[in-house]
């Protein structure tokens, strides 16, 4: 199961996503990224059905575009870019095939200078959260994050507090998720980051 | 030229063969509720006996007196319930013949009954069991089971199809569960206390009309068994027959 | 277990009181085991004295919650007034049975004051929309049951604001308590002719 994590601190959000694209018990490829842009301060994180994932996310990476572009170049708002996301979902579930898409949107938001987290299943479920995981990530996760977790965090702690997390999923999980991408988003849009 | 007359039950024919399934189980309805105090112990049950959507008796005892000065149930599967209960009391005898007519204690009680039912792991009775008597400091006490022998003795616990209807309220009026001093933000418990046998009355009856109310399978009648120093008493309510 | 009224969990539970209102819910949503959020309303007001509290499928908590807001605000600019609780009742049944054949996996109750005579109301529905007019109290969602049970021995008629709190809110604690899928927080909206008052409660984090 892929892994994909999110932790918002007072400044930004941050993602990590795992860099093992699996079929079957085959390992494909070790620089997977499963993120995409979305806009300037919206990042989407995804995991699930293979052929359907990418589609997705590129699919609404598209829309949010051509919004802006239509739209005077106003940029699409955290939460309006979620409930876009989860709109299409929540349409696609009742459809006669489903996208089997589950995902994080980190986002930024411009004019409340705020960062947030949205968590979205494939059925189209959407929470604002601190932190947040899909999969089975989340039940080794959720425990360290829920004690260590603070308010007043910044992307420094909030990394620190990613990188415990990763030491538990690579004791835990059975199979080598060959690291993580990591990126923040913040006032000044995405970044990469390196963990060290 | 064909000499044999078609037969009436060529259609009767199968091509595959019939299968046939015995089901062991069945729903007999009904909820029980045992709850101990300070110098005695209850045990309750609604007298109703249902099969599907029929009612097959309104008037069916499933609370009895076992001897040595304990009460039990076993709710559910009613055929189950009544052997599980004829074999301990058959064991107790024995137990007697064996150590001079010697006074069986709860604990001792409540670890057979684990045996019991541990004994049929493979092919469970069907019942949620419960006894109540007094332990050997003569407090009340309560033993809960469930159908394969894990066991806890408890103040109170219900049982059978109302159970997840009663035992709220049960945690909310005997254990005083969400209930704070005024004033103190949430932050002092009420304090527990032994309720008096006229108060466990009341939320006896108060359950089992609040449950006869929203559940089909209960109600027509209220048969409460309770153990004192002194002996088992039987007092009984009527409960609506609808 | 895969059940779409259980995946997330969740309850909710209205009452009548003394010409007063109150409508309450937990905060939980999971997914089957494990719990997501602490902080998932599932109450929602439309008009001032009307509330709609929705539990099943989160999913169907949402899309229902954006389409009555959406009908309820279309309904504002026609008519001039917000709507009434009677007729909420009745959008909401209608917009549940157009969806007979696929229906929307939720358990709807609605409670609220009328705007004229505030006049206590409550109703509660079935996923295709078939109304439960009850005089007392409604319940919905994965504690249903033990709801049903609290509210039948908790409850009486006529309860004054403060003590319809009281009631309302040991009912739901003690229920979601004995329940996995609720829980994790709760919120109660009392509703009186001049006021409403939430609360978000203090509870169990298990």
């Amino acid at each position: 199961m892929d892994i994909i994590l999110g932790i918002r601190v007072q400044d930004a959000t941050i993602i990590a996503t795992s860099k093992a694209a699996t079929r079957g018990i085959s390992i494909l490829k070790d620089t997977d990224d499963k993120t995409r842009e979305l806009n300037a301060h919206n990042l989407i994180a995804y995991t699930g059905e293979a052929g359907d994932t990418v589609q997705f996310a590129e699919y609404v990476q598209a829309n949010i575009q051509l919004y802006s572009m239509r739209e005077n170049d106003i940029e699409l708002s955290p939460l309006a870019t979620a409930s876009f996301v989860r709109n299409q979902l929540a349409t696609s579930i009742r459809s006669r095939k489903p996208y089997q898409v589950n995902c994080l949107i980190a986002g930024y938001d411009t004019k409340k200078d705020q960062p947030t987290l949205n968590w979205i299943d494939y059925l189209g479920t959407q929470v604002e959260l601190p932190y947040g995981a899909h999969g089975y990530a989340g039940f080794y996760t959720t425990s360290l994050l829920d004690k260590h977790y603070r308010k007043d965090m910044v992307v420094d702690d909030g990394l620190k507090l990613l990188k415990l997390c990763l030491k538990e999923l690579e004791t835990r999980m059975p199979i080598d998720f060959k690291g993580v991408y990591v990126k923040v988003v913040d006032k000044d849009g995405i970044r990469s980051v390196e963990l060290d | 030229m064909q000499t044999t007359v078609a037969s009436e039950y060529s259609n009767e024919i199968h091509s595959v063969p019939i299968e046939h399934r015995f089901n062991p189980y069945s729903d007999n309805g009904g909820t029980v509720l045992g709850i101990a105090g300070e110098d005695f112990a209850v045990l309750a049950g609604d007298t109703r006996q249902v099969e599907g959507y029929s009612i097959q008796s309104r008037y069916e005892p499933k609370i009895f007196d076992v001897g040595d000065n304990i009460v039990m149930t076993a709710n559910g599967f009613a055929a189950d319930g009544v052997a599980l209960i004829d074999k301990f009391r058959q064991q107790l005898k024995w137990y007697k013949f064996d150590n001079f007519g010697g006074k069986l204690e709860i604990k001792s009680a409540a670890r057979y009954i684990q045996h019991l039912l541990y004994g049929k792991r493979f092919f469970p009775y069907y019942v949620s069991t419960l006894i109540a008597g007094l332990d050997e400091e003569g407090k009340g006490a309560v033993y809960s089971y469930d159908p394969v022998g894990s066991y806890e003795r408890e103040q109170c616990r219900a049982g059978g199809a109302a159970a997840s209807l009663i035992m709220p309220f049960l945690d909310n009026q005997v254990n005083f569960k969400n209930q704070f001093i005024p004033g103190t933000d949430g932050k002092e418990k009420k304090p527990l206390k032994y309720l008096t046998l006229e108060e466990v009355i009341e939320l006896v009856r108060d359950a089992f009309s609040s449950a006869t109310e929203r559940h089909i399978y209960v109600g027509d009648g209220l048969e409460i068994k309770i153990v004192t120093k002194d002996g088992v008493r039987t007092e009984y309510y009527p409960l609506k027959r609808d | 277990m895969s059940d779409p009224f259980s995946i997330n969990g969740g309850s909710a539970v209205a009452m009548v009181g003394k010409d007063c209102i109150a409508i309450a819910s937990d905060l939980r949503l999971g997914n089957q085991s494990l719990g997501v959020s602490n902080n998932f309303e599932k109450i929602f007001g439309f008009g001032d004295k009307c509330f709609l509290g929705l539990t099943g499928l989160a999913t169907d908590v949402l899309t229902l919650k954006e389409t009555f807001r959406f009908k309820t605000n279309l309904y504002k600019l026609r008519e001039e007034r917000s709507i009434e609780p009677e007729t909420l009742a009745n959008l909401v049944s209608s917009t549940l049975y157009e969806r007979r054949f696929g229906p929307y996996f939720v358990s709807p109750i609605v409670a609220g004051l009328g705007h004229k005579d505030n006049k206590p109301f409550i109703c509660g529905f079935d996923s295709i929309g078939c109304i439960d007019f009850a005089k007392d109290f409604i319940v919905s969602g994965t504690a249903s049951d033990q709801l049903y049970g609290m509210c039948e021995s908790l409850y009486e008629p006529d309860l004054e604001p403060e003590q319809l709190f009281e009631t309302i809110s040991q009912a739901l604690l003690n229920a979601v308590d004995r329940d996995a899928l609720s829980g994790w927080g709760a919120v109660v909206y009392i509703v009186t002719k001049d006021k409403v008052v939430k609360r978000v409660l203090k509870t169990r984090q298990d």
